[in-house]
């Protein structure tokens, strides 16, 4: 090949030039956007909304709907405790070497207990026993759990999961649900009102208003300082001419808007300085 | 405590035939000689399961839950699917909290209730039963794990019993934690022990139910009531009631009538009369002003429109319905709004949160409920109220978001004198809400509120 001084410098040219014809592939952006297929979804983000709050409510619908199971939801509640997942753990890359080791039969560590409280699973054990670890027993499992311990620990619906093989996002979908399943324990006192259409036409109505406002607490729902649980509970019939009002368990009569207020705020007072109120 | 009325002679009992009046269970040699499972002998000694399944047709049967779906397409559904394992589930949960009609049929006649349960597994091929019971019904739960164990002692339930003619586990299964759990596909999620939250329907559970399994899910009151129609045969079943639902309903009375309880009331009755006859009237010296039918999620029925008849399409073209069964008649010192308000937000608060327009659109009635009672309300208030609740009913995914603006609609299309009375002129004419606001009539008396407040 004879090689002529300059050619290559000619041919660059010739590029050059050529491109400088032709359609630029540049978009003046952001003057100017590129059209993208309808199913772009681009990157996944949490919005947040005008309040800086976020929008997410972790209702898990985005990864359950997600076609090719990219979408994986962690994180912990809003006082830090507990862990939510969707999924199983063999999906996500950082527990693959988990995975493994599970599949070995050896006994896997599992960081997620660390920074919970550890329990003595011994009653959890006999009770999966007795429901012979089927997930579709999970609410006897869950009611006898917190029949045992007081309340659902995390380690132990952490247990749980490992030996039913029902994932922890669901087991906890399950235990918020319920109003009768718990995460803490209970408060110092409960009041239960029914909201039926009977107690409400006798004024029940106006001791439900009375009693969240003393209790700074919606009803079900317990108050700030953790003294005064509002409870719902069903009169079915048991009291035709008051509105149905029970004080842990008891029933009350004669309750009026006042006294119910009053009744919450001492139960609170008593709590804050123990002895005195 | 659970009282049952005393009714006229001339009002059938289907269901409350065999209950004593003093409660009392009656002992399994005497409850059969009352006539407990005598159906189920006939029926597992010459019936085929399609004869049975054609005779709850011809009778007209439909559920006691408060959909009043018909029974026996039910049963012909649950039939025809093939599976390897078919569910009964009966449903004595009973979500409404101001009501005990199955508690006292499941306390005092478990028999029925089982009886029904085998009929009713035999006809579709079911294996298993679940009856779901409120787990605060310690009697009735207790009565019908007795009832089970005495009845697969005499051999009518239980492995190859009746001569081969069914197996048939029953299980009661206490439930709680939820008002939804009156519904069914969620009373199914909750026996699969998982969120209680509806599930779209088709396919409905009689083909896709319990872990996915063809499962025929009914109230306790209407297993109950098949005992009774193939002991007397479906033509005196379909005598009894209204033309288009058939039969007796249990219903329960309470509020400010003279006698309040559970009586056995068949269907077609108009309301009044139940009040007068199973009620025994007002109460001394008040005057009834509406009647909440239905329950929590029921209708609020003016005193004029006491004639309606008792029965499922009638109640549900007032704009009430038959629901739980329970009446509650109000006096005149109630305030339509203020009720309204406060049983919408009850269904608010028990919205389960699956579709948004019953996490967000019942919360939104609400606060639109309590600006009218509180005498804050905007211009358009009304109108968006009544836009949105069609909204929500229109995208029910259960009847808990197509009930759930029943109090709000129907007190709006009967007393809209006294909606005009709230929004337009700042008053309540029952004195109950105190929505006045006026605004101040010159800058000094402004001040003397603003010093005053």
């Amino acid at each position: 090949m004879i090689r002529i001084p300059g050619m290559g410098l000619a041919k660059g040219m010739a590029t050059t030039l050529i491109r400088f014809f032709q359609r630029k592939a540049t978009i003046q952006y952001p003057e100017v956007r590129q059209e993208v297929s309808p199913h772009h979804r681009g990157r996944l983000v949490l919005l947040y909304d005008e309040w800086g709050a976020l929008k997410c409510e972790t209702c898990f619908q985005c990864a359950a709907a997600c076609p090719i199971e990219c979408i994986d939801m962690g994180g912990v509640d809003t006082k830090n405790r507990y862990h939510i997942h969707w999924g199983p753990p063999e999906q996500y890359a950082e527990r693959r070497e988990e995975s493994a080791l599970r599949r070995s039969g050896r006994p896997v560590p599992d960081r997620t207990f660390i920074p919970f409280d550890p329990i003595d699973v011994g009653p959890l054990n006999r009770i999966l026993e007795e429901e012979d670890y089927d997930p579709g027993h999970m609410l006897a499992i869950l009611e006898k759990t917190q029949a045992a311990y007081a309340h659902l620990h995390v380690a132990a619906l952490k247990h749980i999961s490992h030996a039913t093989g029902a994932w922890y996002a669901q087991i906890y979908g399950t235990a918020s649900y319920y109003e009768h399943l718990r995460f803490e324990l209970p408060a110092g006192h409960a009041i239960g009102l029914c909201r039926c259409p009977s107690c409400t036409l006798l004024g029940g109505g106006r001791l439900r208003e009375a009693l969240e406002a003393a209790a700074g607490a919606s009803l079900p729902g317990t108050s700030s300082d953790g003294a005064l649980s509002l409870v719902a509970i069903d009169c079915h019939g048991d009291s035709p001419t008051e509105p149905y009002v029970t004080l842990d368990r008891e029933v009350q009569h004669g309750v009026s808007a006042k006294s119910i207020a009053k009744l919450a705020t001492n139960l609170r007072a008593a709590a804050a300085r123990p002895g005195r109120a | 405590m659970a009282t049952l009325l005393k009714t006229p002679r001339s009002w059938p009992k289907v269901t409350l035939g065999r209950v004593t009046a003093n409660g009392e269970l009656l002992p399994f040699a005497k409850a059969e000689k009352a006539g407990a499972w005598a159906a189920w002998r006939q029926v597992a000694d010459r019936e085929a399961p399609d004869t049975v399944i054609r005779q709850i047709g011809q009778a007209g049967l439909r559920g006691r839950g408060g959909a009043g779906f018909r029974a026996a397409e039910k049963w012909r559904r649950c039939q025809a699917t093939e599976a390897s394992q078919k569910y009964v589930v009966a449903n004595g949960y009973e979500a409404d909290p101001g009501t005990f009609t199955d508690r006292l049929l499941m306390e005092r006649d478990p028999h029925a209730v089982i009886e029904g349960i085998a009929i009713a597994a035999y006809a579709v091929g079911a294996t298993k039963a679940i009856v779901a019971v409120n787990a605060g019904y310690a009697k009735a739960i207790e009565r019908l794990r007795g009832s089970i164990a005495q009845a697969t002692e005499a051999g009518l339930i239980g492995i190859d019993a009746m001569d081969g003619a069914l197996t048939l586990d029953v299980e009661v299964r206490p439930v709680q934690g939820a008002f939804l759990l009156g519904e069914e596909t969620v009373l199914l999620r909750a026996l699969e022990g998982k969120r209680g939250m509806p599930e779209q329907r088709p396919p409905y559970p009689a083909e896709r139910g319990l872990f996915g399994k063809p499962t025929l899910v009914h109230n306790v009151e209407t297993l109950a009531t098949v005992p009774w129609i193939v002991a007397n045969g479906h033509a005196a079943f379909a005598r009894i009631g209204a033309a288009g639902s058939p039969g007796t309903k249990l219903v329960q009375l309470a509020g400010a009538v003279a006698r309040s309880g559970v009586a056995e009331v068949p269907l077609g009755t108009p309301l009044g009369e139940i009040v007068e006859r199973a009620g025994g009237g007002m109460r001394d010296g008040v005057k009834m002003k509406l009647a909440i039918v239905g329950g929590p999620l029921g209708g609020l029925l003016p005193a004029e429109k006491m004639d309606l008849s008792l029965d499922f399409d009638s109640l549900r073209e007032a704009g009430a319905t038959l629901g739980s069964g329970s009446i509650v008649v109000a006096d005149e010192s109630t305030c339509v709004v203020d009720l309204g308000r406060l049983l919408e937000r009850f269904a608010s608060d028990e919205a389960c949160g699956k579709t948004i327009p019953c996490r967000i659109g019942l919360k939104r009635l609400v606060e639109i409920a309590d600006r009218f009672a509180a005498g804050h309300h905007r211009p358009q208030d009304r109108e968006l109220l009544v836009e949105l609740a069609n909204d929500v009913i229109a995208s029910g995914l259960c009847n808990h978001e197509r009930l759930a603006p029943d109090p709000l609609l129907s007190g709006l299309r009967y007393f809209a004198a006294e909606y005009d009375a709230h929004l337009d002129e700042g008053r309540c004419p029952a004195g109950v809400c105190h929505p006045v606001t006026v605004a101040p009539s010159s800058p000094a008396a402004a001040k003397k509120a603003r010093v005053t407040a």
